[in-house]
């Protein structure tokens, strides 16, 4: 990868601006038989948990106009087989790993920190704060400021890795949101998780999701997240990463263009596994052909 | 596994609402009967996810039959020679042919032929003569049926009468399992039909193996979107763990 990809975020500077989104490549171990995995910008791995989780109940996800919606149930293998039999193969193939992280209390945010913090070749920690506080009523961690930065907050205290906060576009106000996570210590900002829709299945006259409602994802999101991270970025000093729906060369400009550091690339892996490996190439040519690096247009779409 | 960017070299018409795509790549995508590969078109963003396929046949060229339902296998069937067409795979784990001195029974309704096809010319290869139950609602439900014929002993039952015996497939199937039960049953069709022939084979103790179909939309273990309940309680997945299951694992005998 040539220099002018580079894509600094802090303390972590990756070799292009291309991840791979949670939940959308496995633990990429998966792909590495057909896909250069090392050459990726990062893998955010899917979301992992303290213990393994069996997932939602079937149909688990449904098409929609550009996009789908999905009610995994954040199914994962939980860290401790993460750590003992993912992350030595992960380590082999040089993948720059972005452990994503999801719980259901502070706590446990907590201690996942703490069990990733010594481990060997995590790049950075990605808290998915888009789920239900158990010890609030259910209300999610990323739906106000407080909450978020809470949260934030404790797992600061505890980690030395790069800390990345994911928001979520159900948030009340995510510019509150973002500015409380950044006030309580987030390295790096990503967005925008997934929206929650339905479909109905008329046929059958019932939500065609088992769980009725599912996080919308895939192109029809990308207007929503272009808008949500041009604001974020007047509002706070951290790097941003973008995602929602990028699945071409013009999208993620976009996103570099609305102030995006580096980009997530989530439902397009679906069609093509290495996607991002080609907009990688495609975005190096672009910028070769203007004679600019990738820290020429972030954020220049801004007044 | 592979990731290739495919043409269409030839589009046939096996039956009136069928298509048969044959695609060819720089490489062929090796695949044993049973297992896919997600396609997709060039058609932009919408739809958004590849659609699973079994392979019909695979070697310098591929194919697979597309039975349009809805917008994507509408757009596939829309194919012509020429267009492009990504295909990722193999996929899955296929049919398990060590059918250990057993006469093989093939059973397919509808697209299920995909696989069966496969598989039955893989018997035929081997030496074994395998029976081929195919059912259709009516004669132009069929696609296939001469070249099933050329490798296998070809029962068609439609459920209006018009071509072969008159009802569904349970019939000779539950018939010929009462002949012989030194027998192993293949299938691959609607989810009605799996369940009648995992009820039929279950009930005289034959091994049975199923392929069955669910929302996919990695196709190869990583989203975890394509959840089956197995009747050990837990989950299956059917990109990885299947689509060829033994139906057992799947379907409790009928009581
Ligand atoms: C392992 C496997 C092998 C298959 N082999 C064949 C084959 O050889 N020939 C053939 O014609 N069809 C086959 N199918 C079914 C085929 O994938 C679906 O008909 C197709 O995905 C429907 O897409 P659509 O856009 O036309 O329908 P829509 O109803 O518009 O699709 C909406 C969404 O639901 C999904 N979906 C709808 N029906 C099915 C289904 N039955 N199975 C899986 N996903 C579905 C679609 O992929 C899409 O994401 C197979 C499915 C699986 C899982
Ligand atoms: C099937 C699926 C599973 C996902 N699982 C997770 C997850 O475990 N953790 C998480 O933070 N985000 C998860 N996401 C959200 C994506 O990482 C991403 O934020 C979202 O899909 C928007 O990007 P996209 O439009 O490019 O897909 C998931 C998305 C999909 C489609
Ligand atoms: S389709 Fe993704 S896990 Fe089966």
């Amino acid at each position: 990868m040539s220099a002018r990809l580079k894509a600094p975020l802090g303390a972590l500077t990756l070799d292009n601006p291309f991840v791979n989104a949670s939940g959308t490549y496995g633990y990429a171990v998966e792909y590495a038989d057909f896909v250069d995995v090392a050459r990726l910008g990062g893998v955010s791995v899917k979301g992992i948990s303290l213990e393994p989780r069996p997932g939602n109940a079937p149909p688990r996800t449904a098409e929609t106009a550009a996009g789908m919606l999905n009610s995994i149930g954040l199914a994962n293998i939980g860290i401790e087989a993460f750590v003992r039999d993912t992350m030595p193969r992960l380590r082999e193939l040089g993948v720059t790993v972005i452990a994503n992280t999801f719980a259901t209390s502070i706590e446990d945010f907590v201690e996942l920190a703490k069990r990733f913090d010594d481990v060997e070749g995590i790049a950075a920690l990605e808290l998915n704060i888009s789920c239900p506080n158990v010890h609030a009523g259910g209300m999610h961690f990323g739906v106000s400021g407080e909450a978020a930065g809470e949260v934030t907050s404790a797992v600061r205290e505890v980690t030395s890795l790069p800390l990345m906060v994911k928001l979520s576009p159900e948030a009340g106000d995510i510019c509150e949101v973002a500015r409380a996570v950044e006030a309580a210590g987030a390295d790096v900002i990503t967005m925008i998780n997934t929206i929650r829709g339905m479909v109905i299945d008329v046929d059958r006259r019932r939500p065609m999701l088992g769980q009725k409602m599912g996080g919308m994802s895939g192109p029809a999101l990308k207007p929503l997240a272009v808008r949500m991270l041009y604001e974020v970025y007047q509002q706070v000093s951290i790097p941003i990463i973008g995602m929602g729906g990028i699945g071409s060369l013009r999208d993620s400009l976009e996103f570099f263009m609305a102030g995006a550091a580096a980009v997530q690339v989530g439902t397009a892996n679906y069609a093509e596994p290495g996607i991002s490996l080609r907009l990688a190439d495609e975005l190096d040519a672009w910028l070769a052909e203007r004679d600019l690096a990738l820290t020429d247009i972030i954020g220049v779409a801004q007044d | 596994m592979k990731y290739l960017r495919t043409r269409i070299t030839e589009v046939l018409t096996p039956a009136p609402n069928y298509k048969l795509l044959r695609f060819a790549g720089d490489e062929p995508i090796p695949a044993r009967p049973g297992e896919f590969v997600m396609v997709r078109g060039e058609w932009g963003v919408h739809p958004v996810l590849p659609r699973a396929f079994s392979l019909v046949e695979c070697g310098e060229f591929g194919s697979i039959i597309v039975k349009p339902i809805g917008e994507g296998t509408e757009l596939l069937a829309g194919m012509e020679v020429g267009d492009v067409l990504t295909v990722f795979g193999p996929l899955g784990k296929g049919y398990d042919m060590d059918n250990a001195g057993r006469r093989p029974i093939l059973v397919a309704g509808g697209v299920g032929v995909a696989p069966l096809l496969y598989l039955a010319r893989e018997f035929h290869d081997a030496g074994t003569r395998s029976v081929f139950i195919y059912g259709g609602r009516t004669e132009d439900d069929l696609p296939l049926s001469e070249e099933i014929a050329e490798v296998a002993d070809l029962v068609v039952t439609t459920e209006n009468g018009a071509r072969g015996e008159k009802g569904r497939v349970t019939a000779p199937l539950t018939r010929l399992l009462e002949e012989d039960n030194n027998a192993i049953v293949y299938s691959c069709g609607p989810d009605g039909m799996l369940h009648a022939v995992s009820d039929a084979s279950q009930a005289v103790g034959v091994p049975c193996q199923l392929a069955l179909e669910a929302p996919m939309a990695c196709g190869m273990g990583t989203c975890k979107g394509c959840a089956v309940m197995g009747t050990d309680g837990t989950y299956k997945y059917v990109c990885y763990d299947g689509p060829v299951f033994e139906a057992a694992d799947i379907f409790e005998a009928a009581s």
